[in-house]
């Protein structure tokens, strides 16, 4: 797969690329490390000056230089320089002319109790991108690059939009050659439920899963499990989470086909999770090569 | 030898490359370029700050003294032009005046340059905050005691640090208005200027002017001046009106279109602009007259800020649009302003004349982030200590800039002419744009600032604020100066890399040389 890090010289930017190595490591990856300068057609007030324009080249040269520098060797890896009128508008050419498979930015700004909220970037990134797109919470780069993926959970629904998230959850797991997890998550949005209530709420979910598990997976190690709680942040943080995982969850129903959106769920469940999340977009369609 | 080209071998070399890579290629068409030189002149605001000063030094000569200002500002902007082309770098007149000069003149150069972008940058929220309380108080019903807000110093000073707090955020963040809203900007600029001289003109013909003064051919006449003192001090604010017009003249990298149309752009710029002063400034002589009461613009209490005082009266009830166009005049300028100290501040701490945290490009906004806070702390600063210790600080700010201008312009095209010392006579246009213009505007604007100088020594110059028995426009002029030494003094202690020129070398390329 080819993997490509929205980079930035800041803290979020190492988030991204330290999540993007570590994705990277699966063997016959590609890393592209894209750095987006501002340019183009873009309207300024400001007379333009060839001269900072040139500092700022060797600037963002030097930056991706860097970055370079903080990938381990044995590890497939390009920079590039797009410029566009808006990052995201740089990584969504850089992501179409380079084919990568998955864009990976860092999510993080300000989290709201250490963990992430979407950042401006993410946000618009995450309305118009037609590749999956990762988002690395705030400290990643803690991890360090060494991590390999641990497990890739999938939160699958009953919803429409589920068979590309598990295509591309059967991918990813392949490709980083890590156990899939599939999780269905319910909320039980009324108080004083019992137990019964909650079974009720959670077959359907489960038979999805029955149903994916059975379907779908030829050789790789796959678990599945109903997670459900009062909300659906409850029922995030009831489930183990590995700090090497990741979690892919689909976007929401009231995109565009094919362009992300983050629905309601999804958005929770960036809220609540400590591990980075990759947004897959609606009607995403991946063959699943071998 | 060998280490000192490689110092300067980035500013050696040709920029061809980088607008090819799409930096900023091709985005500026013929009227964009004009937009972005006249919107950087932002004359509605440079109108009204300029007027009333100008007329102080020369009364009814003021559309002869616009006419003259323009020469030494075309002569340098030339020589500037040839600079830019051989040596395209963001530290602009500091980095050109160490390459023809050495580190000591060239750091003075940056630091003139600094000082009259802060300075402008205070003058400029000071306008603004003027124009803000102009505007609240013509919304709600013209009350007085709203307008007269802008008087108290410590709202004015509060209003105009927050102003100054928007301006750098939005400079840091490097946030841009689409194209399509500068043009309203710089397009209602222009209608509300010429409105208000025709306006101007039917209360004449009405009978209802201030002052009704007529016409008159010597207006024209910079020979009927009273004094040499009152010429230079007059040329030296109408430099200021024109400042910010080379721009359009260095924007030959970035223009689409034929390779004539910089020049086109910088023809049609000042014809406009200069179309635009002369009307206005006839229409508000002819209107108020230059007396000293009311709204006379030989009223001192005026002068610092003359459509404050003139839109009402000539305007009437759309006064409140004359108080919309200086403040977006303002807003505009003090963005594209913000840019310069900036950038050169910057350049200085890229070559080791300032600590190195000076030459931080923001990660996220690709702004040069630190030398952008760093103006803003200086001009804010500025502006207090002016606001407090001035009798009228936008006046007094304006005269110092004027004389900052003719400093660090001056400067640079002498650092053109010693810079193509071995190629003047290479060619015919070579003599001309790397000899005679820059050296003849050099000179010009060597004497406007000396005799500003001298002149404002006198307690009562200009607005006739004073400080130790000296007038307050020489104390500044000379503090700013002096502050500045003092600062390259300490600077050459600590950091003497780039003051042995070890990171910016000595040049004088022979013709040819710089050529791909």
């Amino acid at each position: 797969m080819r993997f490509l890090v929205g980079y930035t010289a800041t803290p979020a930017g190492a988030d991204a690329l330290a999540l993007g190595v570590r994705l990277a490591r699966a063997p016959g990856s590609v890393l592209d490390v894209v750095l987006v300068l501002n340019g183009g057609e873009r309207a300024t007030l400001t007379p333009a000056d060839p001269g900072y324009d040139r500092l700022l080249l060797d600037t963002a040269e030097g930056w991706l230089d860097e970055a370079r520098a903080l990938v381990p060797a044995g590890i497939s890896v390009h920079t590039h320089l797009e410029h566009a009128d808006s990052f995201t508008q740089g990584l969504l050419a850089a992501a179409a002319r380079l084919e990568a498979n998955l864009i990976v930015v860092g999510a993080a700004t300000h989290g709201l109790l250490g963990r992430f909220a979407i950042g401006s970037v993410a946000g618009g990134l995450l309305h118009s991108s037609p590749v999956p797109v990762a988002l690395a919470p705030e400290g990643t780069r803690v991890m360090g690059t060494d991590e390999p993926i641990g497990r890739v959970t999938c939160a699958v629904g009953t919803k429409p939009g589920a068979d590309g998230l598990l295509t591309a959850g059967i991918r990813l797991a392949r490709t980083v050659d890590a156990p899939l997890r599939l999780v269905s998550l319910v909320a039980i949005d009324r108080p004083g439920a019992d137990a019964e209530a909650i079974q009720l709420a959670a077959d359907p979910a489960q038979s999805v899963l029955d149903y994916a598990t059975e379907h779908l997976m030829d050789g790789l190690d796959v678990t599945a499990s109903v997670a459900s709680g009062g909300s659906i942040e409850h029922a995030v943080r009831g489930l183990h989470w590995d700090a090497a995982e990741v979690c892919l969850v689909g976007s929401s129903r009231l995109a565009q086909p094919n362009r992300l959106f983050l629905g309601s769920i999804a958005a929770k469940m960036l809220r609540e999770l400590p591990v980075p999340l990759i947004v897959v977009p609606r009607d995403f369609i991946e063959t699943v090569k071998e | 030898m060998t280490q000192e080209l490689n110092a300067s071998a980035a500013v050696d070399q040709q920029n061809g490359g980088i607008s090819k890579k799409g930096l900023s290629a091709g985005s500026v068409g013929l009227v964009g370029a004009v937009i972005i030189g006249i919107s950087c002149i932002a004359p509605a605001y440079t109108l009204t700050g300029a007027l009333g000063p100008t007329v102080a030094e020369v009364g009814l000569q003021l559309p002869a003294i616009f006419v003259a200002g323009f020469i030494p500002m075309l002569l340098v902007a030339l020589g500037y032009r040839e600079l830019n082309k051989a040596m395209p770098d963001s530290g602009t007149s500091f980095t050109w005046a160490t390459r023809a000069f050495g580190p000591w003149i060239g750091w003075m150069a940056g630091w003139g340059l600094i000082a009259a972008t802060v300075v402008v940058l205070s003058n400029l929220a000071g306008i603004a905050v003027d124009f803000f309380y102009l505007m609240l108080s013509q919304i709600f019903g013209n009350s007085a005691e709203i307008a007269g807000l802008a008087g108290n110093p410590f709202i004015n000073v509060g209003t105009c640090l927050v102003f100054i707090l928007i301006a750098t955020w939005i400079s840091y963040r490097d946030m841009q208005t689409t194209q399509k809203v500068q043009y309203w900007l710089v397009g209602f600029q222009l209608i509300v200027l010429v409105g208000f001289g025709i306006m101007a003109f039917v209360h004449i013909a009405n009978g209802s002017a201030f002052d009704p003064t007529p016409v008159s051919l010597s207006w024209f006449d910079p020979f009927a001046v009273t004094s040499f003192s009152a010429f230079a001090a007059g040329l030296s604010l109408s430099i200021f009106i024109f400042w910010g017009w080379d721009v359009t003249l260095t924007m030959s990298e970035e223009t689409k279109g034929s390779r004539s149309t910089p020049g086109r752009a910088a023809t049609l710029t000042v014809i406009i602009v200069m179309v635009l002063y002369l009307f206005v400034a006839i229409a508000a002589i002819s209107f108020a007259g230059v007396g000293g009461v009311g709204v006379g613009l030989g009223n001192p209490d005026i002068q610092g800020n003359v459509f404050f005082a003139l839109a009402g009266p000539a305007l009437g009830p759309f006064a409140v649009l004359m108080s919309i166009a200086v403040l977006s005049s303002s807003a505009a300028s003090l963005q594209s302003t913000f840019v310069s100290p900036a950038r050169t501040l910057l350049a200085m701490g890229h070559y080791g004349a300032l600590p190195p945290a000076y030459a931080k490009v923001s990660p996220r906004f690709f702004t040069p982030g630190y030398a952008t806070i760093a103006s803003a702390i200086v001009a804010a600063g500025f502006y207090t200590i002016m606001r407090f210790v001035s009798e009228d600080v936008l006046w007094d700010t304006i005269t110092t800039l004027g004389m900052m201008i003719c400093f660090y312009y001056g400067l640079t095209a002498f650092a053109c002419v010693w810079y193509f010392r071995r190629q003047w006579f290479a060619t015919v246009r070579n003599a001309f744009f790397t000899f005679v213009f820059p050296l003849v505007g050099g000179i010009i604007l060597t004497v406007l600032f000396c005799t500003t100088l001298i002149d404002s020594m006198d307690p009562n110059y200009g607005s006739g604020s004073e400080i130790f028995g000296l007038g307050l426009v020489f104390v500044l002029g000379m503090a700013i100066l002096l502050i500045g030494v003092v600062i390259m003094l300490v600077q050459s202690r600590v950091r003497p890399a780039f003051f042995r020129g070890e990171t910016l070398s000595l040049a004088a390329p022979r013709y040819g040389e710089h050529e791909e």
